[in-house]
């Protein structure tokens, strides 16, 4: 069943098209996440689902009813903002106590829920204190707090980690999991960054200028991405992308490799991108991967665990990702002979970015 | 280049000097006119000046007494009168105006009109305009309405004159409010009226505190208006402090310098009581927290 449903949504600001036609639904008890750069629409989709925007067009269905124009107070959802947005004149308590005071909750009430909700996010200690004095990860955890404490309908989450630092964003992201499947609140989750959409969302919706371009499970984005924004969107590092032309129909051929690869759905002559993950590529000496070229390693960045090494094979720059012992054999300049799988390259029209074919033989 | 941050709080003894050489130069005359108070006619125009002599409570009780000429008796003076009149017409028009000017600085910020900026300019420029030029407009105004001598009538002028200002600087504050916590409020349920006098309020009580001084310094000077429009039931103190000024026995230097002396303090108490609100003010939320 869904639970929220959202209609080409449309909102202008003067000349500004935030929103040009978003729809998409979410479940009831799903985490969905929108996936965009910065000013791609994501705060804009959440205001105006929310209410704190007022639409140009389009409509918002949230549990069985039509909430278009339904007031911001009392549509039973709550927001984290991405500026935490805590009242600074209030203590933590009073924080965490206003939903359910304007709810009209009892006062004796009011005090056992904030109890349990500083116990469940671990603030109980900050109570007293103003939201000024508190860490990043606190203050974070008190915006949390505040929006859950009422047991919301629909929790809409906006960039919620972008604001915290990287180890405390690695914490979070498993908090916020775990604070799903204990709570079983219907999650909208908008981020800029693809590590916390695939983590994290069971549906993620890829959002563009406005517009959705594409809504699937983190697996079908990542494996079979819709065009070449999509594609781009998730992976890290992006996908390699390499332009060349079909030299007859459903055959592309690329300069460093001796055998042609078929294409499905190219026409001859057609411009096409080619996509393929940087994970995909290996090193010939390890096997499987049956096209083999050889390449120069330009630059290696080491990250710890694994080294992301980027080749030249000919004219085509490519990244690949290789286990750190492995890429330790290796320095700038050295020649290298990699390997891929055919059916791991995606097809995307060059002019249009739309995938192709299911993936490439040889 | 090297340099270590001095911490605050720890200036070293050159900008303590220099501080406080300008610091005194600013406080001599002010020091001079308070000890002036506390002197004997004699004392306060000797030559040279005195700075050590005897005190004496004489002028402050000849602001409010003063012994009749014609009959030797102790009679009320009408200062004490004029005192409140200054303390009633000031707070009531600056308290007045800041309520005006908070309700429109928040329309400003949170609801722009189409050409928002071409009526907060318009109302700047009334502010802009010298009281001199519309002094003579207001005058015959004020005669023909009756408003002229009444407490209303000086009340709204000075209403009027502090909502320019009023309305610009408060708008500065809800500007700066992070507008986000106002919709998070919403969210949680707060009416929109709730959202303005919980939410948004409590966030600028220091703009609001220095709006309010500044306004109630400005006003507790203000001369000309208050010398053509104020009767003699409703005269605020600078007028009065005026003609005390033209005496056929000369100026009374001690009598008037109490009287200064007296003025000073209701600024002073008030600037005092709110000083850290003002100091986070008056930096339009530079040192916040
Ligand atoms: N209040 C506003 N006034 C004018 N333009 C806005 C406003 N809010 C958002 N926009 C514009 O709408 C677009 C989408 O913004 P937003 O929804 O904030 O994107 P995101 O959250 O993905 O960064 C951007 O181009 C942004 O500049
Ligand atoms: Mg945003």
């Amino acid at each position: 069943m869904s639970d929220l449903r959202v209609e080409n949504l449309q909102l202008n600001f003067g000349a500004v098209q935030a929103l040009d036609g978003i729809s998409f639904d979410v479940a009831e008890g799903e985490f969905f996440c929108l996936l965009g750069p910065s000013a791609s629409g994501k705060t804009s989709t959440l205001r105006a689902i929310s209410g704190l925007e007022s639409l140009t067009a389009g409509s918002v269905h949230f549990a069985g009813g039509d909430v278009t124009e339904a007031p911001v107070q009392g549509r039973g959802m709550s927001m984290i903002f991405q500026t935490f947005a805590l009242y600074p004149h209030l203590s933590v308590e009073a924080n965490l106590a206003h939903p359910l005071r304007r709810d009209g909750v009892a006062s004796s009430e009011v005090k056992k829920r904030v109890g349990e909700v500083a116990e469940l996010l671990r603030v109980t200690h900050t109570l007293k204190r103003k939201p000024g004095t508190l860490s990043g990860g606190e203050q974070q955890r008190v915006a949390i707090g505040r929006a859950i404490v009422r047991r919301p309908k629909l929790l809409l989450l906006d960039e919620p980690l972008t604001n915290l630092d990287a180890k405390l964003r690695h914490d979070m992201r498993a908090e916020f999991k775990r604070l799903h499947r204990e709570l079983g609140m219907t999650m909208l989750y908008a981020t800029p960054d693809q590590l916390e959409a695939l983590t994290m969302g069971e549906r993620v919706g890829v959002i563009r200028d406005g517009k959705v371009v594409a809504i699937g499970p983190p697996r079908d984005l990542y494996q079979a991405p819709s065009d070449t924004y999509v594609a781009q969107m998730v992976g890290s590092p992006p996908i390699n992308f390499l332009q060349t032309k079909a030299s007859s129909d459903n055959q592309v051929t690329l300069p460093f490799l001796d055998q042609p690869l078929i294409a499905p759905g190219a026409k001859s002559g057609q411009p096409v991108t080619l996509g393929l993950r940087p994970h995909d590529i290996a090193l010939a000496s390890s096997g499987g991967a049956p096209l083999r070229f050889n390449a120069k390693i330009h630059l290696t960045e080491p990250l710890g665990d694994v080294t992301v090494i980027d080749v030249a094979a000919q004219e085509a720059q490519m990244k690949m990702v290789l286990r750190e012992e492995v890429a330790a054999k290796y320095s700038v300049g050295d020649a290298i002979e990699i390997a891929f799988d055919p059916t791991d390259i995606h097809i995307f029209d060059q002019a249009s970015g739309a995938r192709l074919g299911a993936g490439a033989q040889s | 280049m090297a340099r270590k941050y001095r911490e605050i709080g720890k200036a070293g003894w050159g900008y303590t000097a220099i501080t406080s050489v300008v610091g005194f130069i600013y406080f001599f005359p002010v020091f001079w006119i308070i000890l002036t108070a506390f002197k004997t006619r004699t004392d306060a125009l000797a030559v040279p000046p005195k700075l050590f002599f005897t005190p004496t409570l004489e002028n402050f009780q000849s602001v409010f007494f003063r012994a009749s000429i014609t009959t030797g008796t102790s009679q009320a003076t009408d200062m004490g009168l004029y005192f409140f009149n200054s303390i009633f017409i000031a707070f009531t028009s600056v308290g007045l105006a800041l309520i005006v000017g908070t309700l429109a600085a928040y329309a400003f910020s949170r609801y722009p009109l189409k050409g928002n900026d071409t009526y907060l300019f318009i109302i700047l420029t009334t502010r802009m305009m010298p009281p001199i030029v519309v002094i003579i407009p207001i005058f015959l105004m004020f005669r023909l309405s009756g408003l002229a001598g009444s407490y209303w009538g000086i009340i709204l002028l000075y209403t009027a004159f502090n909502i320019p200002f009023s309305v610009w600087l408060v708008k500065s504050f809800f500007d700066e409010l992070n507008p986000e916590i106002e919709d998070a409020a919403r969210m949680d349920g707060a009416t929109e009226r709730r959202v303005f006098f919980n939410f948004c309020i409590p966030q600028i009580l220091a703009g609001l505190s220095a709006t309010f001084v500044f306004g109630l310094i400005l006003t507790w000077n203000e001369f000309l208006f208050a010398l053509l429009l104020t009767g003699v039931e409703t005269r605020t103190v600078p007028v009065a402090m005026a003609r005390t000024l033209g005496g056929e026995v000369g100026v009374d230097y001690g009598l008037l310098a109490a009287i200064v002396t007296l003025f000073l303090i209701p600024i002073f108490f008030v600037t005092f009581l709110l000083q850290n609100q003002l100091l986070r003010g008056v930096t339009f939320g530079t040192v916040k927290k």
